[in-house]
């Protein structure tokens, strides 16, 4: 369930309208308020309301509705529109949203003199507003149009005097028409507190004054990230989305969850005629991501109507895909599935499942996979998700709580950012870190590239790729020395390791962790000065655990922790953001070569007797092939055949020409998924799925909340929900009493998976349980990992600059679903390569030209972007563009084989292209 | 509403004290509250807030440009285009305003085809409104620079603008005989 803590406060944090103001401090013990009840009258009901809200709010939580314009409970209360007003008993008008309730306060809402001053307001309003209901986008949805409506005001009965101004839509996401815009202000608080950008504020006075950006300049020229938060929150048709072609009005809205990163933000899906024509935030104060969303989630959704959407059913004969009906593909599927293993063993085939399909499809394919064709070759391309990474280092998890919510950074000592660029990546993740930044809670950025995030840094270390677990250590160094008498407490002292680490970092060559990561002494110490006596929370992304080094990084991020005290104390000290989103689902649900659903070991007997017990059969002990490993011995002949539900191998791993070759030489390949796609396209049978806007299911996010919902449109075509279709394939197989309903795989996850306990809960929120204890485990015991010696990171003359793969805000993982996107792809971003000045003024490269960048392993072609804040010897390359060419880059291979660069960096030289 | 307002490039003398600006800051704190104070300080030294400066000054208060801009914007007294060389301020004082101020106002807007508070490209003429100048009795009253046009009427507009043309072309005329002379003489 939720945590309680975040319940006991709900006002005051669910409500900061007049919250954050100076009646309730919050930084004073997070949010514990003193909580005096007083009782007041309104609209003669006697009410009791805690003290230190605002009128607004009390007659709220009575059901008294007061029509407002600017209020919204998510922002501070400003008081601009004044609609609000109440009068007291001396005959003294006042906007309720910003005037506290007090003690004794009789008060009427709609008294005569406080509606004949409300229907002033509202005619000069409609004065000054052009008279285009008619044909205005937000029609019956307009706030203003309603109250108007209220109050029974048809004409305004004053000289009209709207202000007429350019409408902007330049830009394929919104339309400005701020000849509608009644300064509300939502739009400007939105942007300064909730996503915290900055685009736009108030300019001129008076009549002249808007919401504009810094010299009135078109939003993609500001430093607007398109978000589209002011467009969900503007109160009239002053903001809303542009569409390319008319798609009608939302005629049925049904909340449901992005399908997008992992943060797995509540949706509320506007559709009109079977088409998704409008995504909103839910905006309810319990969500992840309250009034917010962000580019992808807001505009992106257009892909799930692009014209790519596989719709029939289709097969492989002589050489051409063509259609057949749902019969013949499901009987040609399960036959030639049943004959490979029947001649060539379990282990001849595999199953990707997706980190894009809910709980329950995730849990039925590997089911299938496991009990009825006995094999463990289960992954997903979603390559070596962190949970893989934490579950390899023992000791790593001590101390990490299944449920984390994203609100909880912002309760925190300090927060040590690393190796993630959550503005591009997990935007909500980043709209919480720079809110926290900006209440005060000091913000550590380490990434060597100078990312949006690091601007509300305090102390901010770019340091050199691959060199992050030496400048951990030199941190935990400097800790050391400069404790002045400070002892450790007992907790850390008595650690195994302790005393080794202590000699190792002792001797550990300061100069040198500087001279390798790049990173001055002084901000080292200024960091370490700012971690004493703090318990921050890391937050370690794919920046790290996409690299090489990554176990040294995480084991000095851990040691690093445990000196700060932090030794396990039930409170998360590790967020790892999930990338997509049902990642987390995914995992739990089994699908991984080595553990079964609910994370446990394959290896471990008792686990596995748990689940055979459960399906009635016996499971292969033998761990299966990852996904790099299924594509290699595709690509020797020894896995014939692949069944692939909602991922785009080609497109994800590296060497896609070598995954395609791999790919081709099955004997059989299934691929499941809703776009026609680089896999699809060699398929020897496509089976059209359903996107998560046209079934239902649940995905699980990176806080661990478990968010369910429903369809709100029927699937395109002849397409169906994917769990419909394994549950096809398993009638087919005569095993139909292994698959069901949603409904009935809920019962039985939530009977099976003790975690996911309220995924079939009918009625509020879910979390991922805490994981019962298991006895204590010595190994899950926190320990000091040795420090690894000093190493200069390898450098090859033909190769001397380092890529750093990036995210781009618009694309999403490999950019299968959002290059679909008509209005990311009519935005027409190109996916410039970052280089430094000085690099490009040595190489005689001008901004714009075109380069070629090289790895031992493939090259990428584009333009060049001269970035100011790079170091030299960098190239970044965005990743999801040019069909994700990127991967060219680097070479197919696993975390444990030799010559493996990680996933994020690798060795490069750069050519440039004739002009 | 304004066009969108062209960028103007800085002469080296406003970058030069740019940078002057840039070093000043650092006597101010990073409370908002130095904001207005700063931008004083700016216009000051460069007569305008080119969008330059306003970055400036954003980042060391630590606050978005468009906040600053805001703030700018709401003043009267800050400008964004650089003075011309002409500063040409038309009275809408009461008695201007009644004689018929605002027809001289659009006037030279239309001839010089920028708005009042702008600059024209080539930084020769820049428009202000000024409230009363203290000569109504010739109203509608036109300053430009120091001298003051009283009894301003559009056909006057047309004489003063065409005034300045002359000038300019008998200087432009002017400078090339003296730089041609000096060429004769060596």
């Amino acid at each position: 369930m939720h945590p309680p803590d975040t319940q006991a406060h709900c006002f005051a944090e669910d409500s900061p309208g007049f919250g954050n103001g100076s009646l309730i401090d919050e930084n004073s013990g997070k949010g514990t308020v003193a909580l005096e009840t007083i009782t007041l009258t309104i609209n003669d009901k006697v009410i009791n309301c805690p003290s230190g809200i605002s009128i607004l709010q009390a007659a709220r939580r009575e059901g008294i509705k007061i029509p407002t314009l600017c209020d919204h409970p998510a922002l501070e209360s400003v008081g601009a529109c004044r609609l609000c007003l109440v009068e007291d008993k001396g005959g003294r008008l006042m906007a309720s949203c910003v005037t506290p309730a007090s003690e004794g306060q009789v008060l009427k809402t709609d008294s005569p003199r406080v509606l004949a001053h409300r229907k002033n307001i509202v005619r000069l309003l409609l004065a000054e507003h052009p008279e285009s209901c008619l044909v205005c986008n937000k029609g019956n949805r307009c706030d203003l149009r309603a109250i108007a409506a209220s109050l029974g005001i048809g004409e305004t009965n004053l000289y009209p005097m709207p202000h007429a101004r350019t409408m902007e839509q330049a830009n394929p996401f919104l339309v400005r028409d701020l000849t509608k815009c009644v300064l509300c202000g939502k739009c400007i608080r939105a942007d300064h507190e909730l996503v915290v950008v900055g685009a736009i504020d108030y300019n001129r006075r008076g009549f002249l004054s808007r919401p504009e950006t810094v010299h009135e300049r078109p939003l993609e020229e500001s430093t607007c990230a398109f978000c589209g938060t002011c467009v969900s929150i503007c109160p009239t048709g002053a903001l809303s989305v542009k569409n390319a072609h008319f798609v009608g009005t939302p005629e049925k809205e049904k909340s449901s969850v992005c399908g997008f990163c992992g943060v797995g933000c509540s949706l509320v899906l506007g559709s009109a005629a079977g088409r998704i024509v409008e995504v909103n935030p839910a905006d309810e104060p319990s969500t992840v991501n309250g009034p917010t969303l962000c580019l992808r989630g807001h505009f992106a959704h257009d892909y799930l109507h692009s014209e790519n959407r596989l719709t029939t059913p289709r097969v492989r004969k002589n050489g051409e895909l063509e259609d057949i009906s749902w019969n013949d593909a499901v009987s040609r599927v399960a036959e030639r599935l049943l004959e490979i293993r029947e001649k060539h063993g379990p282990q001849s085939i595999g199953f990707l499942g997706s980190s894009k399909c809910t709980n329950e499809e995730n849990y039925l394919f590997q089911k299938m996979a496991r009990a009825v064709f006995r094999t463990n070759n289960l992954d997903t391309s979603g390559m070596a998700p962190a949970r893989a990474v934490l579950e390899e280092i023992k000791g790593l998890k001590r101390g990490r709580r299944s449920t984390a919510p994203l609100k909880d950074l912002e309760k925190t000592d300090l927060l040590f950012v690393m190796g993630v660029d959550p503005s591009h990546s997990s935007p909500v993740l980043a709209y919480h870190l720079k809110r926290a930044s900006r209440k005060g809670i000091p913000l550590v950025v380490v990434d060597p590239r100078e990312i949006e995030l690091a601007r509300f840094a305090t102390c901010r270390l770019q340091v050199r790729p691959a060199t992050d677990a030496l400048l951990l250590n030199g941190i935990a160094a400097l800790l050391r020395e400069g404790v002045n008498g400070r002892r450790y407490g007992d907790g850390t002292t008595s650690l195994r390791g302790f005393a080794e680490h202590e000699k190792q970092l002792a001797s550990l060559d300061l100069n040198e962790v500087c001279r390798l990561s790049g990173v001055g002494e002084e901000a080292l110490e200024r960091t370490a000065k700012l971690l004493r006596g703090k318990r921050p929370i890391f937050v370690v992304g794919r920046g790290v655990f996409h690299q090489k080094a990554c176990r040294d990084t995480m084991k000095a991020l851990s040691n690093l922790s445990l000196l700060t005290g932090d030794t396990g104390s039930g409170r998360s000290w590790l967020y790892a953001p999930t990338y997509e989103n049902n990642e987390a689902g995914a995992w739990d649900m089994g699908v991984s070569p080595d553990t079964l659903p609910g994370g446990k070991p394959l290896g471990a007997k008792a686990f596995r007797s748990h689940w055979e017990r459960a399906w009635d059969v016996m499971l292969s002990p033998d761990p299966g092939l990852n996904v790099i490993r299924m594509i290699r011995e595709a690509e020797k002949g020894n896995l014939k055949a692949l069944y692939v539900m909602g991922e785009n191998p080609v497109r994800a791993l590296p060497q896609p020409e070598y995954v395609t070759r791999a790919l081709e030489n099955l004997e059989f390949l299934v691929v499941q998924d809703i776009l026609d796609n680089e896999t699809s396209r060699v398929a020897d049978v496509i089976l059209p799925g359903a996107a998560f806007s046209e079934k239902m299911g649940s995905f699980t996010n990176m806080e661990g909340r478990i968010q369910r919902f429903e369809a709100a449109v029927p699937p395109p075509g002849q397409s169906k929900p994917d769990l419909e279709i394994i549950n096809l394939l398993l009638k087919e197989m005569g095993q139909a009493s292994l698959g069901g309903s949603v409904d009935k795989l809920r019962k039985e996850i939530a009977k099976l998976i003790p975690e996911y306990g309220d995924l079939p809960s009918s009625a509020g929120e879910a979390w991922v349980r805490e994981a019962e204890s298991e006895g204590t485990d010595p190994q899950e015991e926190p320990l000091f990992f040795p420090i690894p010696e000093l190493k200069s990171p390898e450098h090859d003359d033909a190769f001397p600059f380092t890529v750093i793969l990036r995210s781009f805000r618009a694309h999403l993982g490999s950019g299968t679903r959002t290059s679909r996107s008509e209005r990311v792809e009519e935005k027409g971003w190109r996916g410039e390569v970052e280089m430094s000045a000085r690099d490009c003024e040595s190489l005689g490269i001008r901004d714009g030209d075109r380069i070629r960048v090289v790895s031992p392993h493939g090259a990428v072609e584009r333009e060049v972007k001269i970035e100011t804040g790079l170091s030299s010897g960098l190239v970044v390359v965005p990743r999801a563009f040019g069909d994700n060419d990127a991967m060219n880059l680097f070479p197919f291979k696993e975390r444990k084989e030799s010559n493996f660069t990680g996933w994020i960096t690798c060795p490069a030289r750069v050519e440039r292209r004739a002009r | 509403m304004h066009e969108q307002s062209k960028e103007f490039e800085l002469t080296a003398e406003e970058a030069a004290a740019l940078d002057e600006i840039a070093g000043a800051l650092g006597r101010f704190g990073q409370e908002r509250g130095n904001l207005i104070p700063i931008l004083q300080m700016v216009q000051e030294r460069l007569s305008y807030l080119p969008p330059r400066a306003i970055e400036l000054v954003a980042s060391h208060l630590g606050m978005a440009p468009c906040e600053v801009y805001g703030v700018a914007t709401f003043y009267n007294q800050f400008r964004f285009h650089p003075p011309g060389r002409y500063r040409i301020k038309v009275c809408l004082g009461t008695a201007c305003h009644v004689k018929g101020g605002d027809i001289i106002l659009e006037n030279f807007e239309r001839k010089l085809g920028i708005r009042d508070g702008e600059t024209t490209p080539d930084r020769e003429f820049s428009i202000e409104r000024v409230a009363c100048v203290g000569c109504c009795a010739l109203a509608p009253v036109t300053v430009i620079n120091e001298t003051v046009h009283g009894h301003t009427a559009p056909s006057k507009v047309e004489g003063l603008l065409l005034g300045f043309q002359i000038e300019r072309e008998r200087k432009e005329r002017e400078d090339k005989k003296h730089a041609d002379g000096e060429s004769q003489d060596h």
